[in-house]
């Protein structure tokens, strides 16, 4: 190795220090667990310090719009620009918001002598994910995947409390194996044919002839069985209910949010810069003519919100109807992507801010619930409305603003996502999603019903949750409400945020 | 200190009363003190509103000051929330601030003991912050926002003792009533939004001094100035729309005073003022028009009542007529001058009728009062001299903006010889001032009428006399001009308030209000120094904008003719009042017998509310009976004449019915039911029948998408 690329590799490392505050916060996590092994308390002290110092990097590295780990000649394997940058915050928030639930959750709380091993593996997701959103390199994406996976896999089941905790677990090993080995066998087609895991490299090499084979479209669509099994697209979401069911509150909520969010920026990313051709004046992408990416975007994204909607209708578990939502979601940011234009982008990011915000607040609601009833079945819900009014009024606006009604910021979520799609000309796409949001109200307002106009049999206490956690709430309904109103920055954040290396 | 402060402090005054009314309302339950939270936040907004005066008036006299953020912006659309500080919007948020500050102080002895107490302070609250923002606001958008919202706090404490059905009534029709201007109002704004796509008034100023104007017509122009005006036709209670006004005399009287007397009603007026230069010469005489209807019926109204508050609200409705008067006449400064100065002595006036009805114990009929003098002294005396500066009486500022007025309906009538209005507003002067001192004179003056209440009347305590006095104290020339006679020497009119630059083209004016200037030109770089982004301060470069010399000089000359006559007018109301009530030399009973039609058109407001009731209302009913006519007896007819006719093919459609149709509606119902239950089925637990599937579907979009 000669001084000059060393040289790129000691300059790399300004450019990764999230990365590498996350890593320390780890390894410290580790050391403080052994050192204090009676004591857990200082646990999520210092993952929300490590997670400050990280937030704070990315907020400063923010504009940077370079490759990290480059040799003189050739793409990096890291990507540091805005789009990265921004999921790397979205991941962050949801992470700090993540560390507050788990010390307001009853079932973390109870294992206590686990809780070591579980935020280490919390910062190993949150490495993952974060590579995961600056890959260039499919070597590497495959290992960030991998990192995030395993680390969810113990965490789906790190309660041991009951069966269907370690069933989740099992599950998802399983599931998520294959889902892997599928991806990594795209991988090596798609090595095998181009000669290149570089994203760039692959781009340039299949630009000029275009390759017309159906290896190339079979290697494509592996890959994005891999992905899609992250982001819980259909035909690649059956783990979903069940684990998300089966896992601990905070982890379910973590996982439909920035796991979900790591995947669309991983899938955005493969996407745009290995086929990329062009982008027109006014943000349209004209891709290379492979794969026909938007027919299918637009096919498996129809059906993610169709099944994610239909399927939620029937559920009577609060946990598993929000599994379904979130993939219902999933489908309507899967639009955003259909678009294949930088307004389509523009709007999953507003999307991704809302989603997390409304997402967060409906999972914590049910934890806080689910922490003094001890249920999360919706017929416990009956009358809740009135025994405990600040969480069943709070419920009810994180739920009207996921149906996307105004004046919450799920409307202006969705607001922008059909703009986007109606700008392109894709008004029966358009039409499709809107009926589907009209499905989604039925359940939504179920719980609502439940909530306020049911009477229960038996009698519920009043009761309310702690002074912190309602902080919480409030934290977590302020901005749905103003952001439903006045929401400027967002569509401004989002629209400095869509810069991606290259294009 | 530079233009930015301004805003700060603008902004903190427009938020306080809100943040006083979430308050309020939350803790209105549990804190039993919670009011006086909500009063000190009201106070604290006016000693703030004190200052941004005093720095806008001595430190940035010329300038107006914007500040913006981006609200909605889609496309090319963009919608902008801002605040903008210049003179007229200091002297009113000044106005507001006082009189609700003052407006708190005395509801805390008027409504003591209510049950609702924290509740009625807390609607205070939300009202003071509408206001604010209705004064504040540089778009016509939040101008309607805003003005929505003192609309639903007028409605609220209207009905705020919504037991009485009377009250609750009297709510629900302001509410509607203004409804039917607002619609005006709000395709006003619409037309104006489709013109020039946006909602900024300087925005819009800019582009019609550059001769863009709806439709290319300006006749649209007219009829959207018209469109707008309605909105102030029935907030200020303008003739056709006046008659909400003195049923919402059912609120609580400081709400009367604050709401419905001094700002609320005003905001019609404000309205007017800020759109002013788009108006063109048709709309502004529709408008001087409607003022002069407005105030001429409801003074003879005023005649005739007995209930002390009715007659104010009647009076109110006259007052407001005159300023919307002035406005269509062009005399736009004293317009807004007889604002401010209405604003202090009518607040008086209702403040101080607060009084005498809380010291008679809820009685409202003057014609059980009397003689009230001995026992109210300091009520007696601020209500007498705000008698005096409605009734136009030398040394109170009702003279000065009421003159001021006058002159301009006769420099009106000298120009173009349209002597209608000059006659109105001297006929309204004098029955103003015979119909208040009827009222002064059967409430304060003569022997008691009913002896006991009389007994137990005692003066009000301290918060509550304490606004009267300054009210009254407000109510003296003074303040406005050091020389009792000629308001043009007083700093208010002078320095503060300016004539705006009109912008509607040239040949759209009337022929006095046309630019001195030869060149049109002039005027658009008066308009280009008004600034657009954020907070710039544009001198007029140190001219004062005058929008039409002829009309300054006119005035100038009517000045004295109009301030003798009308000071004769008031002089002989005044005279006859006292000759009939006082010296009883004249037999009111008598005359009204001999004038019995007239007697009769008054007492009964003009039979307004009947022949709406005949009209409008029963024509709604009628619509509405008609409607359910048809539907009890067409729709259910064709229904069961195809019941008849489906009889007869009973067999067939018998089948068809229950296989088909039913089949259809129910398989509407659960179909998605059916759709969900399928998906849930592929949900089955089993892990390896997931992978199957995903293989499965693997399969399925590599056969779609091969590409070849």
């Amino acid at each position: 190795m000669n001084t000059n690329s060393l040289n790129y590799l000691v300059n790399s490392l300004y450019l990764i220090k999230p990365e590498l505050a996350i890593s320390i916060t780890l390894v410290l996590l580790v050391l403080v667990d052994l050192i204090f092994i009676k004591n857990k308390k200082f646990l999520p002290y210092v993952s929300l310090a490590g997670l400050v110092v990280a937030g704070y990097f990315i907020i400063e590295q923010f504009s940077t719009n370079t490759f990290a780990f480059a040799t003189n000649n050739s793409a990096g394997m890291l990507i540091v620009d805005p789009f990265g940058n921004f999921f790397k915050l979205l991941i962050v928030f949801a992470s700090i918001a993540l560390v507050f639930f788990s010390l307001s959750s009853k079932e973390i709380k109870e294992s206590f002598e686990r809780h070591g091993e579980y935020y280490t593996l919390i910062f190993g997701m949150i490495l993952g994910m974060m590579i995961m959103v600056s890959a260039a390199d499919l070597i590497v994406i495959y290992v960030a995947l991998e990192l995030v996976s395993l680390s969810s896999y113990v965490l789906a089941g790190i309660t041991r409390q009951s069966l269907r905790n370690s069933e989740a677990s099992l599950k998802y090993v399983i599931y998520g194996g294959i889902s892997s080995g599928i991806m990594l066998f795209g991988i090596s087609i798609m090595y095998g044919i181009t000669g290149s895991t570089n994203l760039y490299e692959i781009n340039s090499l299949i630009q000029a002839p275009q390759i017309q084979s159906l290896t190339f479209v079979l290697a494509g669509i592996l890959i994005f069985v891999g992905i899609g099994y992250k982001i819980s697209a259909a035909p690649f979401h059956f783990w979903t209910p069940d684990v998300y069911e089966g896992a601990p509150l905070p982890i379910t909520a973590y996982l439909s949010i920035a796991s979900k969010a790591a995947g669309f920026a991983l899938l955005i990313r493969f996407i745009k810069i290995t086929f990329m051709q062009s982008v027109d004046a006014e943000g349209f992408w004209h891709l290379l003519g492979i794969i026909d990416w938007k027919t299918f975007i637009i096919i498996i994204s129809i059906l993610t919100m169709t099944l994610g909607n239909f399927a939620a209708l029937w559920q009577s578990n609060m946990k598993r109807l929000l599994a379904y939502s979130s993939i219902a979601h999933a489908g309507y940011l899967l639009l955003g992507l259909a678009v294949m234009s930088n307004e389509g982008i523009t709007a999953i990011l507003i999307y991704f801010i809302v989603y997390a915000l409304m997402n967060l607040g409906a999972f914590y609601v049910v934890m806080l619930i689910a922490n003094k009833i001890g249920s999360e079945e919706l017929d416990d819900y009956k009358g809740l409305g009135y025994s405990s009014p600040f969480l069943g009024a709070s419920l009810g606006i994180f739920l009207v603003s996921l149906t996307g009604l105004p004046p919450t910021a799920g409307f202006i979520g969705k607001l922008y996502i059909f703009i986007a799609l109606v700008d392109a000309k894709m008004i029966a796409v358009a039409v499709i999603a809107l009926l589907n949001t009209v499905v989604s109200l039925y359940y939504y307002i179920k719980v609502l019903k439940h909530l306020y106009l049911d009477k229960s049999q038996k009698e519920v206490p009043a009761f309310s949750a702690s002074l912190g956690s309602l902080v919480m709430v409030v934290a977590l309904v302020a901005p749905v409400l103003i952001f439903g109103v006045y929401f400027t920055p967002l569509v401004d954040l989002a629209k400095h945020s869509i810069t991606l290396l290259g294009f | 200190m530079t233009g930015n402060n301004l805003i700060d402090i603008a902004l903190i005054i427009l938020f306080l009363p809100l943040l006083g009314f979430t308050v309020t309302l939350f803790l209105a339950k549990k804190v039993k003190k919670i009011y006086l939270f909500e009063t000190l936040i009201i106070i604290v907004a006016f000693v703030l509103s004190v200052i941004l005066v005093f720095l806008k008036l001595n430190y940035f006299p010329n300038a107006t000051t914007t500040s913006e953020v981006s609200w909605i912006s889609l496309g090319s659309i963009s919608i902008d929330l801002g605040i903008m500080v210049d003179n007229i919007a200091v002297l009113m948020i000044f106005v507001v601030s006082l009189i609700s500050m003052l407006v708190h102080l005395f509801s805390i002895a008027y409504m003591h003991g209510d049950k609702r107490y924290n509740r009625y302070f807390a609607y205070l609250g939300i009202f003071t912050f509408s206001m604010n923002g209705i004064v504040f606001t540089h778009n016509i958008l939040m101008m309607y926002i805003f003005w929505e919202l003192v609309g639903l706090s007028s409605y609220l404490l209207i009905g705020f003792w919504y037991e009485k059905k009377s009250a609750s009534d009297a709510g629900k029709k302001a509410f509607i009533v203004n409804r039917v201007g607002d619609l005006g109002f709000f395709s006003g704004i619409l037309i104006l939004f489709a013109t020039y796509h946006t909602f900024t008034f300087d925005k819009i100023f800019h582009q019609i001094s550059l001769g863009v104007i709806p439709f290319n017509s300006e006749f649209w122009l007219t009829v959207t100035g018209i469109l707008i005006f309605c909105g102030a036709i029935g907030k200020s209670a303008q003739f056709p729309l006046h008659v909400w006004l003195p049923d919402a005399m059912e609120g609580p009287t400081p709400v009367s005073a604050l709401i419905h007397a001094a700002t609320m009603v005003a905001a019609g007026v404000y309205l007017v003022v800020r759109v002013f230069p788009i108006l063109t010469s048709g709309a502004l005489e529709f408008i001087a028009i409607i003022g002069a209807l407005s105030a001429f019926i409801p003074a003879t109204i005023a005649i005739t009542q007995n209930d002390i508050k009715k007659v104010l609200a009647y009076s109110t409705v006259s007052q407001l007529g005159y300023m919307v008067m002035a406005l269509g006449v062009g005399a736009y400064k004293f317009a807004f001058f007889h604002l401010v100065t209405h604003a202090f002595f009518k607040a008086a006036l209702f403040l101080g009728s607060g009084s005498v009805i809380h010291a008679m114990h809820h009685e409202q009929d003057i014609r059980k009062m009397g003689g009230l003098r001995k026992k109210l002294p300091l009520t007696y005396a601020t209500f007498l001299i705000s008698t005096l500066a409605i009734s136009g009486v030398p040394l109170t500022s009702g003279f000065l903006s009421k003159d001021g007025i006058l002159a301009g309906t006769f420099a009106f009538g000298n120009l173009t010889g349209q002597w209608f209005f000059a006659f109105v507003g001297f006929l309204v002067a004098l029955v103003t001032a015979f119909y208040m001192f009827r009222l002064v004179i059967l409430t304060f003056h003569g022997e008691p009428r009913d002896k006991e209440k009389y007994d137990h009347a005692k003066e009000s305590p301290f918060v509550m006399v304490m606004p009267l006095v300054v009210l009254a104290t407000l109510s003296i020339f003074i303040w406005y001009t050091p020389n009792p006679f000629n308001p043009e020497q007083g700093a208010f009119l002078s320095k503060w308030v300016k004539a705006p630059t009109i912008v509607t083209p040239q040949d759209s004016r009337y022929s006095f209000l046309k630019s001195d200037e030869a060149q049109p030109e002039a005027n658009v770089q008066g308009i280009q120094n008004v600034p657009t982004p954020s907070s710039t301060e544009a001198a007029n470069s140190g001219e004062e904008i005058t929008f039409s010399k002829t009309y300054t000089e006119a005035m100038e000359h009517a000045h004295i003719p109009a301030m003798m006559l009308s000071l004769f007018l008031a002089g002989i109301g005044i005279l006859f009042a006292f000759l009939f009530y006082q010296w009883k030399k004249l037999d009111a009973d008598k005359l009204a017998e001999k004038i019995n039609p007239l007697y009769k058109l008054s007492l009964n407001k003009w039979y307004f509310d009947e022949i709406y009731d005949a009209t409008f209302v029963a024509l709604t009913l009628g619509i509405s009976k008609v409607l359910a006519w048809i539907d009890a007896n067409i729709i259910d007819g064709i229904v069961n004449g195809s019941a008849t006719v489906t009889k007869m093919f009973s067999s067939f459609t018998g089948k068809f019915d229950n296989v088909v149709v039913d089949g259809m509606v129910n398989g509407a119902a659960y179909m998605s039911g059916f759709i969900g239950l399928m998906f849930r089925k592929l949900q089955t637990g089993k892990v390896q029948t997931y992978i199957v599937l995903v293989v499965f579907s693997l399969v399925i979009l590599l056969f779609l998408f091969k590409s070849f």
